[in-house]
């Protein structure tokens, strides 16, 4: 990891109100390497990667995005810089098909009578979708049909070819095994392989630990809003993660802290 | 009922301007509320025979006038009206014929008068129906100005044929009475005259349209129209005249509206049926003044009489005073 | 331990995609197309009935007559038009029955103005339009601009502005109703593209009524009068945009999860105010015609729309949750009330029954949209 860090987190607070959800917090993250966030319901992690990909505006800290601080106000700002995010909550319309959901935003048109006339190019739309896919072997059947009908593996697929498609520079995902069965674990784990394979850093919260210790180079660990440790995930176990993670154990403190 | 004729409302208004100069010293204390239906041309007028005879008396006017038809909307002005404590009279035209008497029973109770004019409490008989403690009605009598337009309609269409009703809604008096009128006189006196249907609009112009519209579809025939009020008869003649049949098929408007005027220069409807609403307001405060120098033989029932306009009569200075002029 | 094991990963597939049964699948389909199904039964319903009730000569098939239910159509399409859109993205317009109204006095305080000034007809026609559709353009703008940006709920900020327009409307009509408009306009409002005789002596005139009298204008149809020609265009064009173009889609995905369309870039809230302007200007249109058609401006014209307006929406199928429905079928559910209205004046049945039936198609709607949800939500959960 001798390379200059592709995001750079800097003592980020954020706080809503009164609470506290993120204290103090720093991380690097360079490409090539997927670096899972970990802590328990409520530590903060959702919130840390909100302030990355623009949703919130931190309370104090900085972030730089290769090399440059950057302060992004809506979402649309961290996704032109190539921050995609995968979150939790899927964000994606269910009402509308893949090729739609891939270009969400960023619709192609054609352009008639001297742009008078703007129909959709939804065939274009449509090939690359197609070809987003493929690259990523994810195979769905029918392309343009609502993806409310489709599986939930099917969806986070169509979420990542999303983020492939456009080229992300950085990768956020937020659950993205949640409610998933077995089998399509597995295949978004593959996805994520593939993203590392194209130099695509990935930020990953996950709460399921195998699958952590499966695709993960480093991890960091919160607790209450804080960074509690970071490590190789080659450095720890499980069990140790969730001492961390239960706040039984914390590199900030010469002591573990009294239950 | 007891029917009361014009003769006897001019007597009235006779003695009340006779005494009128004598008595407008007397008078500076007096102070009368009118209170109408709705915003619209025909209180509008109502409005100036109002002011016309307060002013030649010397009387004080208070006018409110409800945004929107209603019991709902008229009542809360009503009682502010009565809790001001300064109104001896109030000339008003109740929304509805049950439901105003309990409000303005509580006015009656203040201390104030009432007249009501246009429309009516209980029956409208103030001398031996369910409802007697106004001084008096003024206003024109809608079963009669149904049965003039039949009248007229009859004689538009050569006595023979099928006419048709477009209302505004059930259960209004006003336009119920007109519609009964219409009916009677249909099946009294012109036995060739059917009368084919009647529909609610519901004051909707867009619905008056396809009514009609949908009746000359079922009823190619059809010779005349009676349209109870202004917009009723709008939509009527709107779907007569696209139907092609404007001037073969007559339509009949309730209400002398500049409007309904200028509908009947378009050719939309034929014959406007006018009501004096001016000789009501005029009336009204009159009758006041009347009843506070002392005079007890009011009329308890004054019919204003009706005007019939057709394209002909237009013109006629004699007839277009009966267009409700409003200033602008 | 960081590497996978890419075996297990290759064999990994998805879940299969999700299948229907056929009964399903029929009902689905069925679904689909209840509207359409609905209102070809009415017709036929019609047709059938109307001669055996009214005398065989009354016929409901009659070029005149599809003329007169296009005609009723068109205030309630126009305002059912935009609320289409709103409610796909998941709002609700409660002021495009008083914007008509409004519009309809605005068009012709102006129109009367302008033609007053010296202005030569056809252009003060043109600017009693401008002026329906730049002034309810502007309370849609307020509409969009306090829903999007300050965030109050759709249903308070039209409702409020429903009486705030009203208010206008009243105030700057006189007493209701603006007249004195020029001879002339209703020409514009009545007349239509084509005419034909029928018969002897007849045949079809383009654009300029015949000169005829008497009898023969008994025989004469007149086809696409210029608001229903107005209106075509403008349905022709917003179902382009909303099944077609970039504004559309994004109708759609800000109906369906809002906070993705925000997440993936989509403007929202300058979507927001279009759509709420869109609204209105498309009841502002609404306005502008039927005071052409009734020569005067009226500040009580479409308040009794509103309702059948979003009936027809609902019936056309648009969710009220946002996110699906299309304009045909506002189409559609416009039509079948208008039918509704023109074949029970036909039979001579007392027009109120029309409010039964469409209140029970009204309901009828919704529970078919739940139970769409209902056999898509036994698949997910399967
Ligand atoms: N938008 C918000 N407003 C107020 N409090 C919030 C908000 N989002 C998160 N929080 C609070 O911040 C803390 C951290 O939440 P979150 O980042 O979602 O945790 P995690 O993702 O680790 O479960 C929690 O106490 C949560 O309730
Ligand atoms: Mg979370």
């Amino acid at each position: 990891m001798q390379d200059d860090p592709i995001l750079s987190i800097r003592n980020l607070t954020k706080k809503f109100g009164g609470l506290t959800a993120v204290d103090d917090f720093s991380l690097d993250v360079f490409p090539g390497e997927v670096v899972a966030l970990l802590g328990d319901n409520g530590a903060g992690k959702s919130t840390v990667i909100k302030c990355v990909s623009g949703v919130h505006t931190p309370s104090a800290g900085a972030i730089s995005f290769e090399g440059e601080v950057v302060h992004f106000s809506r979402p649309i700002d961290a996704r032109t810089k190539g921050i995609e995010t995968i979150y939790q909550d899927l964000a994606l319309a269910n009402n509308l098909d893949v090729p739609g959901n891939v270009f969400l935003g960023r619709e192609v048109e054609k352009r008639y009578l001297g742009g008078l006339i703007r129909p959709l190019d939804n065939k274009f739309m449509l090939s690359e979708t197609q070809q987003a896919l493929s690259t990523l072997h994810v195979e769905i059947p029918s392309l343009q049909v609502p993806i409310e009908t489709l599986s939930g593996g099917q969806r986070q697929a169509v979420a990542i070819a999303r983020a492939v498609y456009w080229e992300a520079r950085l990768m956020i995902m937020d659950e993205p095994t949640n409610n998933l069965g077995v089998p399509e674990q597995k295949k978004v784990l593959e996805l994520i392989n593939k993203l590392r394979e194209r130099g695509v850093p990935v930020i990953l919260i996950s709460h399921t630990l195998p699958e952590v210790f499966a695709v993960s180079d480093r991890l960091v660990v919160m607790h209450r809003g804080r960074k509690v440790t970071e490590k190789k995930v080659s450095q720890t176990n499980s069990e140790e993660v969730v001492q961390y993670m239960v706040g039984a154990l914390d590199d900030t403190r010469q002591t573990a802290p009294a239950e | 009922m007891r029917k009361l004729t014009k003769l006897g409302a001019v007597a009235a208004l006779t003695v009340a301007l006779s005494s009128g100069a004598a008595l407008s010293q007397e008078m500076d204390g007096i102070t009368i509320g009118f209170l109408p239906g709705v915003v619209d041309p025909f209180y509008q007028v109502m409005e100036l025979g109002v002011n016309a005879a307060a002013a030649e008396l010397g009387i004080t006017v208070i006018t409110q006038i409800p945004p929107t038809w209603g019991v709902e909307v008229q009542t809360p002005i009503l009682d502010a009206m009565v809790a001001r404590g300064d109104i001896d009279y109030l000339v008003i035209a109740p929304t509805d014929k049950d439901q105003m008497v309990g409000p303005l029973q509580n006015a009656l109770e203040a201390g104030i008068k009432i007249i009501t004019v246009d429309t009516f409490l209980g029956d409208g008989d103030y001398a031996d129906g369910p409802v007697t403690f106004p001084l008096s009605y003024i206003g024109s009598d809608n079963v009669e100005g149904g049965r003039i337009s039949a009248r007229g309609l009859a004689k538009a269409i050569g006595g023979e044929g099928k006419v048709y009703i477009n209302s505004t809604n059930p259960n209004v008096s006003s336009v119920e009475g007109r519609a009964i009128g219409f009916n009677e006189v249909m099946d009294n006196e012109y036995p060739d005259i059917e009368v084919i249907g009647l529909d609610f609009n519901l004051d909707d112009m867009n619905t008056a349209v396809q009514q009609t519209a949908a009746t000359l579809e079922r009823v190619p025939d059809l010779a005349g129209v009676f349209g109870t009020n202004v917009f009723s008869a709008q939509g009527a003649g709107t779907a007569v005249v696209n139907a092609g049949l404007g001037g073969a098929v007559q339509v009949v408007a309730y209400d002398a509206t500049k409007f309904a005027i200028e509908q009947l220069r378009e050719g939309v409807v034929s014959l406007v049926l006018a009501q004096k609403p001016f000789d009501m307001g005029y009336l009204a405060v009159s009758f006041a003044a009347a009843d506070a120098a002392g005079v007890t033989s009011l009329p308890v029932r004054v019919e204003t009489g009706f005007a019939i306009i057709d394209i002909d009569n237009v013109d006629d200075p004699e007839v277009a005073r009966f267009i409700y002029q409003v200033p602008e | 331990m960081a590497q996978p094991d890419p075996e297990a990963a290759a064999k990994a597939e998805f879940a299969a995609p999700k299948t229907r049964s056929t009964t399903d699948q029929i009902i689905l389909s069925i679904i689909q197309v209840w509207a359409g199904v609905f209102l070809a039964i009415l017709i036929l319903v019609f047709v059938i009935s109307i001669p055996l009730v009214s005398g065989s000569s009354v016929s409901f098939l009659t070029v005149r007559n599809s003329q007169n239910i296009l005609v009723a159509i068109t205030p309630i399409l126009l305002l059912g038009l935009g609320q289409t859109f709103v409610i796909i993205s998941g709002g609700i317009d409660l002021s495009v029955g008083w914007v008509m109204s409004f519009a309809s006095v605005i068009s012709a305080l102006a129109l009367r103005e302008a033609y007053n000034a010296g202005l030569a007809l056809p252009l003060a026609v043109v600017v009693g339009f401008g002026t329906a559709v730049i002034g309810s353009g502007f309370v849609g703008f307020l509409n969009g601009v306090i829903i999007a940006k300050l965030k109050v709920p759709p249903f308070i900020v039209t409702l409020g502005m429903s009486f705030i327009v009203r208010g206008a409307a009243l105030l700057m009509s006189e007493n209701t109703t603006v007249i004195g408009l020029p001879r002339g306009v209703r020409d514009y409002g009545n007349e239509s593209l084509l005419y034909f005789i029928r018969g002897e002596g007849g045949g079809f005139y383009f654009f300029t009524k015949p000169e005829i009298s008497g009898e023969m204008l008994r025989r004469m149809d007149r086809i696409i009068s210029y608001p229903v020609l107005v209106t075509v265009i403008v349905v022709a064009i917003s179902i382009f945009v909303l099944r077609r173009t970039k504004f559309g889609r994004h109708t759609y995905a800000i109906g369906g999860n809002r906070e993705a369309a925000v997440r993936a870039g989509v403007p929202v809230d300058r979507h927001i105010i279009k759509l709420y302007m869109l609204s209105a200007a498309t009841a502002g249109i609404a306005g502008f015609l039927s005071m052409l058609r009734f020569t005067a401006g009226s500040a009580v014209i479409g308040d009794p729309l509103l309702l059948s307006s979003i009936a027809a929406v609902i019936i056309g199928g648009v969710s009220l949750f946002g996110g699906s429905g299309s304009l045909v079928g506002t189409v559609i559910g416009s039509l079948i009330i208008a039918v509704l209205t023109t074949g029970l004046v036909m039979l001579n049945v007392q027009s109120f029954w029309q409010f039964i039936v469409v209140g029970a198609v009204v309901i009828l709607a919704v529970l078919i949209d739940q139970s769409r949800d209902m056999i898509k939500n036994k698949i997910e959960t399967r």
